[in-house]
């Protein structure tokens, strides 16, 4: 057992406070539960996009194109007629087939040039998607009526931030995340090694896609209402960037930690006049900061701050001398 | 046949200003492999910098460019002196970090916008706004043409400075071969600042010109800054012909789909973001790439 | 002994009621006072604050037996759709609203009109005209008529030019619309019409999006079709644009309408004199000659210095009637002030007709005025004819 908590020093914060996301609609009052439904949320978006950006080191800027794509497909056949729940695997479907088309030509590309392009393809698919009869428009479309189950979908997402949580870790510790960790590293030295890169980037971009996708089907559900502004936003290809980033990219608990820093931002800007209108200087400044100084994110701050408290100790205990020597 | 002449000169209207615009990223790419994310927020600030000028003391758009370009050289070398110069250097290829870092600026600058003039969607309006010219049974709108030969006289300028100067071949060198031209004695460092100064002036100068045809806002910038994205790519990178080829072909694509085809025109962003997508995956060497491509295999035959 | 403060701290924290006041009225609401639509936006917060100022002043607003005093929480969600429904969620949830004002602009009260149904609270919109967000929930009301109707009266405003001869038939059509609900309900009123009316034909019918850019694309088509008319459904931000790039390319109609926009002061701020002739559609007008208009006017003006726009009428009119309803009602009860909606007939209205009543599907349906802009900054009302303050030019005089 102690041996287990040495290797995994974050299993027991980690199981209190999965054991208080179950737990909280029953004490919780409905504005808390909504936070914490978009915090789980942003914690699903944050870690699957690691999953691809962070440990296969693929920045994209895209994602908001499989929130959209989950979304639009729950809210077009919830319209006719399905039951949401049903939605949500079709929709994982079509965004792991969107993932693939984009990733076969995109993933030839390397390091910005790959970015650049994934701007371009979320760009183009809003500006169709805004185009298209079928979406609504800038009007959007809305789940139809007796849809929403408040408890249901909350549990639904904090099942979905745990699952993905714990998918990730697995793969991380398995072969699979070591050819990611490789081809971050250096892709040409991981094709030498015999990693199939293209391959491992499109597996990845597809578990990914497919997680993002369900999210946003439940998005849609708690919502009610979408459009391609919202789901289809820039702005939320940004803030899915931003979470890991800022948190620590390709670790797990990065963008656990972007995802609670930025979920909480985003209530205070919502309240705060003053604070909503610096979001951007925010968001800017917290880019530029972590990118000069920290650019492995609050994780890595951490991980220095403690890698330098002996350091800083004069005369440090006999003890912790031996170990450190 | 007329409504052929019609398109195409609109066209060539529009690549002037596209030129202008991407200029400044190449450069900027060029002497340093970094991707310019601030790009944008340049050409919306100096926009607004415009038009504030405009506002407040009359002058014209085009006249304040003589202020606002020399005034975002300016901003551009501190830029570089505060920010960009820390970054790890790269010599293969740009680096995440300096893309991530620069679309930070870009979101700072958006705010600083935003904090300033408020989200209310500006225009500039001159008495020669609304004017146009008949032509060939269709009318050119005056600022466009405007707009046209300032872009040209703007970039022959900088090829003579590129040409005939010290500075201009140096940072054309940096740009060839950068440590063959450091082993020259080239000062890449000081190169590297006047670079960034010459793109954040040409951003400038893209912004006041946007800032005469169309309204904005400071979210302002973002389909721009793809679209000369993807003139530079199709220009392939560096070169300063490339990127009038480049702005050429994007703005005869763009006029013709919408003239001639019936794609919605609602969708004429999408044409860049594609093409940009599918040369950046089909042809990374561009059009000049494709260009020596085809023409070494006609050679091996 | 500190255990006990801690743990009381944290009791309060989590149980965190803090305490109301009882005898106020709480009315949400969330405008998109930022953003791509702030300028009209904004216009509505003044016009909702000034209307909840006046009733305050008044001593308050009669519920039952007591006089309670109005508590307005306004908030902006930055022209976004989705911070808009999620705004709309939190001042139910918790500043615990009675009621709520809804935002400006179809494509954000779209998103907004969800969430009441989900609570049952009572949510009246003074700036959406677009009939799919009415008639879904029981809980939804709107005072702005709909668009189709705003489409329909343009059309018998044009068809009255034809009879007067000012116009000829047969007239072809370019008919450019936003692609949201509200373009579309333009879009068919204006087909809807041409369907029972001959002579008329729409030669290029196109979507855009909002806030577009460059119009010159769009425009391209238009000029290549040589319609005569030039009928348009924009947002006040995409009429200057388009209209910008419009005049530049030198194009000409014998009419031409943004919809309800055109006499905007901001429009002719960024356009000169370009705007000249534009008709518009509104729900209200400033020169509408009932007298409580031209109180409202002078009583508008002197509280914010601004002359009112259709935006801040109708603004100030929503909020009024909500306050009106729970008067009604007599209660705060969410079921009370909802049937008070359901039959109100507010009297001595300044809409046009006077009387502001809600159809079925809980969306007002009232008459709609037409203006034009003349040369000088001048703007007549041109219909109804019974209203008119002066003579339609038609078709627009080349320059």
């Amino acid at each position: 057992m102690t041996a287990l908590l040495r290797r995994h020093p974050a299993l027991v914060p980690g199981v209190l406070f999965a054991a208080f996301l179950l737990l909280a609609p029953v004490f919780a009052q409905r504005g808390m539960l909504n936070d914490l439904w978009n915090m789980a949320f942003f914690v699903v978006l944050a870690s699957a996009w690691n999953l691809l950006g962070g440990f296969a080191g693929q920045v994209s800027l895209g994602y908001s194109a499989f929130v959209g794509i989950g979304a639009y497909t729950t809210v077009l056949l919830a319209n006719a007629g399905w039951s949401p729940w049903l939605t949500l695997p079709v929709g994982a479907a079509l965004a792991v087939a969107f993932s693939v088309a984009v990733g076969l030509p995109t993933f030839r590309l390397r390091g910005p040039y790959f970015t650049i392009a994934t701007i371009g393809v979320g760009e183009a698919v809003r500006v169709i998607a805004s185009g298209l009869e079928f979406t609504g428009g800038s009007s959007g479309l809305r789940m139809p009526q007796g849809t929403f189950d408040f408890n249901a979908n909350y549990y639904a997402m904090v099942g979905l931030a745990l699952l993905t949580l714990a998918l990730v870790a697995w793969l991380q510790k398995h072969a699979f995340g070591l050819a990611l960790e490789a081809i971050r590293q250096d892709i040409d030295a991981a094709e030498a090694l015999g990693v199939h890169s293209t391959q491992a980037k499109l597996t990845a971009h597809a578990i990914s896609a497919a997680l993002v996708a369900i999210g946003g089907g439940l998005f849609a559900t708690n919502f009610q209402y979408i459009s391609p502004g919202s789901v289809f936003d820039f702005r939320l290809s940004l803030t899915i960037v931003l979470m890991p980033i800022v948190g620590g990219m390709a670790t797990i608990t990065g963008p656990v930690l972007g995802a609670l820093l930025f979920s909480y931002l985003q209530i205070k800007l919502l309240a705060s006049p003053t604070l909503r209108d610096s979001y951007l200087f925010i968001y800017g400044g917290l880019l530029i900061v972590v990118m000069l100084f920290e650019p492995k994110g609050i994780v890595g701050l951490w991980e220095r701050l403690i890698g330098l408290r002996p350091r800083r100790r004069a005369q440090p205990p006999v003890g912790e001398a031996r170990r450190a020597s | 046949m007329q409504k052929f002449v019609i398109v195409a000169l609109n066209s060539l209207l529009a690549a002037g200003l596209y030129a202008t615009m991407s200029y400044g990223l190449a450069v900027i790419y060029g002497v340093m492999r970094i991707i310019n994310l601030a790009h944008a927020g340049l050409m919306m600030l100096a926009a607004y910098a415009t038009w504030a000028l405009n506002d407040r003391f009359g002058l014209d758009p085009f006249l304040s460019m003589i202020i606002v370009a020399p005034a975002f050289f300016v901003l551009g070398m501190a830029l570089y002196a505060t920010l960009i110069r820390w970054l790890p250097r790269s010599a293969a290829g740009p680096s995440m970090q300096s893309l991530l870092l620069l679309f930070g600026v870009w979101l700072v600058l958006q705010n600083l916008a935003y904090a300033i003039w408020g989200g209310d969607t500006q225009s500039i309006l001159t008495p020669y706004t609304m004017e146009s010219v008949p032509f060939l049974g269709g009318r050119l709108g005056v600022p466009q043409i405007l707009v046209f030969v300032v872009s040209i006289l703007s970039l022959v300028g900088l090829n003579l400075v590129l040409r005939r100067t010290y500075l201009g071949k140096a940072i054309r060198a940096v740009t060839q071969n950068r440590d063959a031209a450091m082993l020259s004695g080239v000062n890449a460092g000081q190169i590297a600042a006047v670079a960034f100064g010459i793109g954040t002036a040409f951003a400038a100068m893209a912004g006041s010109m946007l800032s005469t045809l169309y309204a904005f806002t400071p979210d302002f910038g973002r389909s721009f800054l793809l679209k000369a994205f993807c003139i530079i790519v199709l220009g392939g990178m560096e070169s300063f012909t490339g990127v009038a080829l480049g702005a050429l072909v994007l703005a005869f694509i763009e006029n013709f789909a919408s003239a001639y085809t019936s794609i919605p025109v609602s969708y004429q962003d999408a044409i860049s973001f594609t093409l940009l997508v599918v040369v950046l995956v089909a042809a990374p060497g561009g059009l000049p790439g494709l260009w020596r491509m085809l023409d070494r295999r006609v050679v091996a035959r | 002994m500190v255990r006990i403060t801690w743990l009381g701290a944290l009791a309060v924290m989590l149980l965190g009621l803090p305490v109301r006041a009882q005898d106020e009225i709480r009315i949400g609401a969330v405008l998109p006072i930022t953003g791509k639509e702030s300028k009209i936006g904004g216009a509505y917060k003044q016009a909702t604050e000034l209307a909840v100022k006046e009733a305050n002043d008044a001593g308050g607003v009669q519920v039952g037996a007591k006089k309670m005093k109005v508590n307005l929480a306004l908030l902006d969600d930055t022209s976004d759709t989705a911070k808009s429904a999620q705004l709309v969620e939190q001042l139910i949830t918790q500043n615990k609203a009675h009621a709520i004002i809804g935002g400006y602009g179809s494509h954000l009260v779209q998103a907004q009109s969800v969430v009441p149904d989900r609570y049952g609270v009572p949510f009246l919109s003074g700036g959406a005209g677009a009939t799919a967000i009415f008639g879904r929930s029981k809980w939804v009301f709107g005072t702005l008529s709909p668009v189709e109707h705003l489409a329909e009266t343009q059309m018998n405003f044009l068809d009255d030019l034809v009879k007067q001869g000012k116009l000829k038939t047969p007239l072809t059509i370019a008919l450019l619309t936003e692609n949201t609900e509200h373009g579309n309900d333009y879009a068919k009123g204006v087909n809807d019409f041409i369907k029972s009316h001959p002579g008329y034909k729409v030669v290029v019918q196109e979507k855009f999006e909002l806030n577009t850019t460059d119009y010159r694309p769009l425009l391209q088509r238009v000029a290549e079709a040589k319609a005569d008319l030039f009928l348009a459904d924009s947002h006040l931000e995409d009429f200057i644009a388009m209209h910008r790039t419009y005049t530049q390319m030198g194009l000409k109609h014998q009419m031409l309408t943004h919809g309800a926009r055109g006499s905007d002061a901001a429009a002719r701020k960024a356009l000169g004199p370009a705007t000249d002739y534009v008709f518009a559609s509104g729900w209200w007008s400033d020169l509408l000659p009932y007298p409580q208009v031209k109180e409202f006017k002078d009583r508008y003006k002197a509280a914010t210095g601004t002359d009112p726009q259709w935006y801040n009428a109708m603004g100030y009119e929503t909020v009024r009637a909500l306050l009106a309803a729970i008067s009604k009602a007599g209660s705060l009860e969410p079921e009370k002030i909802r049937a008070a909606l359901v039959g109100l007939k507010m009297e001595k209205s300044i809409v046009p007709g006077q009387v502001l009543t809600f159809t079925k599907t809980g969306q007002a349906d009232l008459p709609f005025v037409v203006t034009q802009n003349k040369p000088g900054g001048k703007v007549d009302l041109v219909w109804p004819k019974d209203a008119k303050t002066g003579e339609p030019v038609a078709p627009i005089p080349a320059k």
